[in-house]
């Protein structure tokens, strides 16, 4: 699904709301740097 | 973006030229109402937040602008139902403002609108697709949200795309006020998006780091911006990844609804001192022009009365007995702030507070100059009040006395106009500190001549002072004129 808006959400924007959601986010955060781990070491693409 | 407002119904239908940006729906002037149009998406947007209860609970609490979905096949203003697959008419506000005419609590107040419709949307699964002090309009003191074209369905996995302006157009400016004590009209005003956040950062200190929510919104905000600025399409896709959902956006919200509301911002002492009991007047004089302002303001019904240096509001509230609407506007923003806060304490729906300065007032902005208007073309006023004005743009802002006059004359209004003598008090206090003294054109002679040749002067009196007189004149060709060269009555 992508973003219709017309408005900009921001990249670095986009990345702060996860950090900003506290508890319900730590699942979140964690899969996030996961995420960047495998693609760090190239064990996924990071546009999957 | 919309302004449910309108001047004048003279045009069949005219689009409002600050709504283009959302291109789901856009804003109408027809017949004296307010109309918008909207896409399919829009329509289909529009029939979800309908059927909601939010829509019903925040518009009978008079937070949401009344609004109606008409027919289609019905009697429409010319030029609506072409190319559109629904028309809304709105309620109309009588006067628009913005955001950077506005004191603290007045932003304050729009901002945690924003924020409960947000909740409140979120609930039953919508959102808002913007977060702009600009969707909120004032009926008096109550804050209304105007921008019906702004909920649609919350799609899963998608961030808060509001959030980055809410930053810029809500928490920064508030933050900058209530934080570091610096007024934030101008930075409202010179930029129609708001303070970026990396701006932010570099107008606060690193100790603010530790005051309660700034590292997260103002500090990483920046950082995560300046880092990942280039990356949207990886981002997207990331954050997508990593599972992102709807509670996060609500504890983000809840959050920043605490920081917002305590938030607080209050005048330095002399605006207090100077809200209590204004200037130099004796109790004679402070009777005798309450009693004539009382005549005129209830002397026929008047539609919209602008009190110009209005500073705590006596005359707005002299004027709110037999105006429809009044706006109150005032250069500082230490009066507007208390009075704003009275009003709404009261509930008040007639009385607009604005911080502005008449000798800078606010210009056209945005795209072309048009999607924020300047004050004249938001509505003409059929009475303005300028008391003890006259000597603060002569003597402090150098205004030439004819070219204020002439402007008022431009208005077409009937006027109240104060003139303090070259012996006033005040006029002295201001004229202290001026090499020049008094500007030759600041003179009583001269300002009659004036003013009789822009207006028809029906009174002047002369307060028990003796320093100030008062005038009531109405638009040139209209009124009985007196002769202002006979001694006074």
């Amino acid at each position: 699904m992508d973003l219709l808006a017309y408005l900009d959400p921001g990249s670095g924007s986009m990345i702060l709301q996860i950090l900003a959601g506290g508890l319900a986010a730590v699942a979140v955060v964690a899969k996030l740097y996961w995420g960047r781990l495998l693609a760090f070491l190239r064990i996924r693409k990071p546009e999957d | 973006m919309s302004t449910p407002t309108e001047t004048s119904s003279r045009e069949a239908s005219r689009l409002e030229p600050g709504s283009f940006r959302d291109p789901e729906s856009r804003v109408f002037y027809a017949e004296g109402g307010v109309y918008r149009t909207l896409s399919q998406q829009g329509l289909e947007d529009f029939e979800l937040l309908a059927a909601s209860k939010l829509f019903e609970r925040f518009t009978a609490a008079g937070r949401l602008v009344a609004t109606q979905l008409l027919d289609k096949s019905g009697d429409l203003p010319e030029g609506l139902v072409k190319a559109s697959a629904g028309v809304l008419r709105h309620e109309r506000i009588p006067f628009v403002s913005y955001a950077y005419e506005w004191p603290f609590s007045m932003l304050k107040d729009a901002a945690l609108l924003q924020l409960d419709l947000t909740l409140a949307a979120l609930e039953e699964d919508m959102i808002l697709k913007d977060s702009t002090p600009y969707n909120v309009q004032f009926k008096g003191s109550a804050p209304v949200f105007v921008d019906i074209g702004s909920f649609e369905r919350y799609r899963e996995g998608e961030p808060w795309v509001g959030y980055r302006q809410f930053c810029m157009l809500y928490l920064y400016p508030l933050l900058l006020q209530a934080v570091k004590e610096v007024s934030y009209h101008p930075f409202l005003r010179g930029a129609i998006d708001g303070i970026e956040p990396a701006q932010m950062r570099g107008l606060m200190s690193g100790r603010d780091r530790l005051r309660k929510g700034h590292y997260l919104h103002v500090f990483l905000h920046a950082k995560l911006e300046q880092r990942h600025g280039d990356r949207g399409k990886e981002v997207k896709a990331e954050v997508k990844q990593a599972g992102f959902k709807k509670e996060l956006i609500v504890a983000n919200v809840r959050r920043l609804r605490k920081l917002v509301e305590r938030l607080e911002w209050n005048p330095p002492q002399d605006a207090w001192v100077e809200y209590g009991e204004c200037n130099s007047y004796t109790s004679d004089d402070a009777r005798h022009k309450d009693e004539l302002l009382h005549e005129v303001c209830v002397s026929q019904p008047w539609e919209l009365t602008w009190d110009l240096g209005a500073n705590n509001g006596r005359y707005s509230r002299i004027a709110a007995r037999g105006s429809r609407s009044v706006i109150a506007v005032d250069a500082d923003q230490g009066p507007t702030e208390l009075l704003y806060r009275k009003l709404r304490q009261e509930g008040d729906e007639q009385i607009l507070t604005l911080t502005m300065n008449l000798a800078d007032p606010s210009p056209g902005l945005g795209w072309r100059g048009l999607e924020r208007k300047a004050l004249p073309e938001r509505g003409s006023p059929d009475l303005v009040l300028a008391l003890a004005l006259i000597h603060h743009l002569s003597i402090a802002a150098n205004v030439p006395v004819k070219e204020f006059v002439d402007w008022l004359a431009s208005l077409d209004t009937s006027l109240v106009i104060e003139f303090p003598t070259r012996e006033d008090p005040m006029v002295e206090k201001l004229v202290a500190p001026k090499r020049e003294g008094l500007p030759p054109d600041y003179e009583r002679e001269s300002f009659e001549r004036v003013l009789a040749r822009a207006f028809d002067v029906e009174r002047r009196e002369r307060l028990e002072s003796g320093t100030r007189l008062l005038y009531f004149a109405r638009p040139k060709g209209t009124g009985s004129p007196i002769d202002l060269t006979a001694p006074e009555g």
